[in-house]
């Protein structure tokens, strides 16, 4: 893999516009909206099962316009920031994925049970910010979604190659493009002024220990993912569950016991939300 | 909106021109009431009141007798104290296609002559609105400023409108000021306006103004009956988001810690807002520096309280 093509790719997966979502968040909270008696909790509760929506939120709230790029990494928090009439724009200008892609939503679970293992986590290890832990969680995965929809020669070639070789989905894409999602998910964070837990959190979820500022996110979203997978809930890309790195629970402090804790809360939480899925 | 301009008199407003037909015209758009207008045919003779007393509203030929309407405008635009003035620079239909070039002029807005009446009358209305908007507004916050704010309160006091006024502060902004300088300052105050913003404007009723005093202060006005439910959600919002904008181990801490002149420490919690709520009911309130009287009364009592809090004045009105 050449510089240059690296350059040209990075360039395209930046140039990203409107990115599209999954049908069904995006109606709930269109319905939502249209009742005046709404709370802003509502509607972040509906927007954290869609990891589309969230990005965007966190993008838009993170602009430089609003004055103070970088800070916001709660959904919630950015909902009251930006306000009904600017969320309904957002809500309005963005479409739905065609039939071809709809295939992604496997991943869409995948990303919600990421964010509810995290936030679960996070809970058991008594961090202060459960939320922020579940929004990166969420978001583990975009650099994948924003490279379908940029590269899409690109998409057929990735799942041929998964499949043909049985291998992960970012060893995939590391052979085909020279860089994995995780990568992407860098790129994304510094051109969206994302604040830096989350930024990290999504960059090194695949080697948690080369996070610098923010490792325990890194970990957390690791693990999660790592979690997620074992549970087979929603589909990452690939059949394959990713390396793990036990030194991640050791950073942690995560040990036997409140890992059994975790998966006992986790067993329910999944089935809550196989309940509520949206995708 | 032109109502709203000359409802403390009469719009001072100098025409400068030596065309005596086009000055009749104009003359005959507004009542007197509304705009007076002091007639000059030379630039020369305009300048100097122009510069000791000037008038809300300058419109000028383009061409005059003893120079161009470009260079006065030039001469009263390249001054900040004369900026707020709204200049019209009035020109012939062949000015459009000379091919000049428009950032050049430093007029507010041009018409072209000969003029439609309704369209002259449209343009300066616009333009008159236009410069209090954004002249009044805060430079950083660009939400409504000082004279939009005195106007609001002094309107809905002469029409005996029952409303809330919250006075809301921001508590240890200083200490965060200095410890992370004025930039990081800034985030802060936008984060609060947008925090006001949007947690007024969720509340149904009509009335929903927000200005900003400057600095830290910002001022907010409901109806009365949700005013305590607005201050209680905005707390609640400010404290939920205002650690997001501390480093993280003074996030983690709750705190700012840092050494005072003489070098000691000391320790400052994180920012939090106070609200004191003055109530206009049944025209209890006389006049609009009873308000802010009231309000700095009220702010002693809420700033007792390190927390976020508010106090609502009970008198009966």
């Amino acid at each position: 893999m050449t510089q240059d093509m690296r350059t040209a790719y990075k360039g395209r997966v930046l140039a990203v516009k409107n990115l599209p979502t999954l049908p069904k968040v995006l109606e709930e909270v269109t319905r939502l909206m249209e009742d005046p008696g709404t709370s802003t909790e509502q509607i972040a509760k509906v927007i954290t099962y869609d990891q589309v929506l969230s990005a965007k939120v966190l993008k838009m709230v993170n602009s430089p316009i609003y004055g103070f790029p970088g800070r916001i990494s709660s959904i919630q928090h950015a909902l009251v920031l930006l306000g009904f009439n600017v969320v309904r724009g957002l809500i309005i200008s963005t479409s739905v994925f065609d039939d071809m892609n709809k295939a992604m939503a496997g991943l869409w679970d995948h990303s919600v049970g990421c964010a509810l293992a995290c936030g679960e986590i996070a809970k058991i290890l008594g961090m202060k910010d459960p939320e922020e832990y579940a929004v990166a969680g969420l978001l583990h995965d975009l650099g994948k979604v924003v490279s379908a929809v940029q590269l899409p020669e690109i998409k057929p070639e990735l799942e041929a190659l998964v499949r043909a070789r049985d291998i992960t989905f970012l060893e995939a894409e590391k052979s085909l493009l020279g860089f994995g999602h995780d990568r992407v998910n860098a790129w994304l964070a510094e051109h969206w002024n994302l604040p830096p837990n989350i930024s990290e959190a999504i960059a090194y979820h695949h080697k948690p220990l080369s996070a610098q500022l923010y490792t325990k996110y890194a970990c957390v979203v690791h693990i999660g993912d790592f979690l997620t997978r074992v549970y087979e809930f929603g589909n990452g890309g690939d059949d394959n569950v990713p390396v793990f790195q036990p030194h991640a629970m050791k950073l942690l402090g995560l040990n036997q016991r409140a890992l059994e804790n975790v998966l006992d809360a986790l067993s329910d939480a999944f089935l809550e939300a196989a309940d509520i899925s949206f995708s | 909106m032109l109502e709203d301009l000359t409802a403390a008199g009469p719009l001072r407003a100098f025409l400068i021109s030596a065309d005596e037909a086009f000055v009749r015209q104009v003359q005959g758009i507004w009542p007197d009431t509304c705009i007076q207008w002091m007639v000059f045919d030379r630039a020369g003779a305009a300048v100097e009141q122009l510069f000791s007393d000037p008038p809300a509203l300058l419109v000028s030929d383009a061409q005059l007798p003893d120079m161009t309407g470009d260079a006065l405008v030039t001469l009263v635009k390249s001054e900040n104290v004369y900026s707020q003035v709204a200049v019209v620079l009035c020109l012939p239909n062949e000015a459009l296609h000379a091919g000049r070039d428009w950032s050049t002029l430093e007029a507010d807005d041009f018409v072209l002559l000969p003029f439609e009446q309704e369209e002259f009358k449209a343009r300066i209305e616009l333009t008159l609105a236009r410069m209090t908007r954004t002249l009044d507004a805060n430079p950083l916050t660009r939400l409504p400023g000082n004279t939009t704010i005195i106007q609001f309160i002094k309107d809905n006091i002469e029409k005996r409108r029952d409303f809330a006024l919250g006075y809301v502060d921001l508590d240890n902004f200083k200490a965060f000021n200095d410890k992370y300088g004025f930039l990081r300052g800034d985030e802060a105050l936008m984060m609060a306006a947008r925090v006001i913003v949007n947690t007024v404007r969720s509340f149904p009723g009509g009335m929903n103004f927000v200005g900003h005093v400057g600095g830290d202060d910002f001022v907010f006005a409901l109806p009365l009956d949700t005013v305590e439910a607005a201050c209680r959600r905005l707390i609640a919002r400010f404290d939920a988001i205002v650690p997001s904008f501390y480093d993280a181990e003074d996030r983690e801490r709750g705190s700012i810690v840092s050494n005072d002149r003489r070098g000691e420490v000391q320790t400052f919690p994180l920012m939090s807002v106070s609200i004191a709520v003055v109530c206009n009911r049944d025209g209890s309130l006389g006049h609009y520096a009873e308000a802010s009287a009231i309000a700095s009364q009220l702010k002693k009592k809420a700033k007792e309280n390190f927390a976020s809090c508010f106090v609502i004045d009970q008198r009966a009105g």
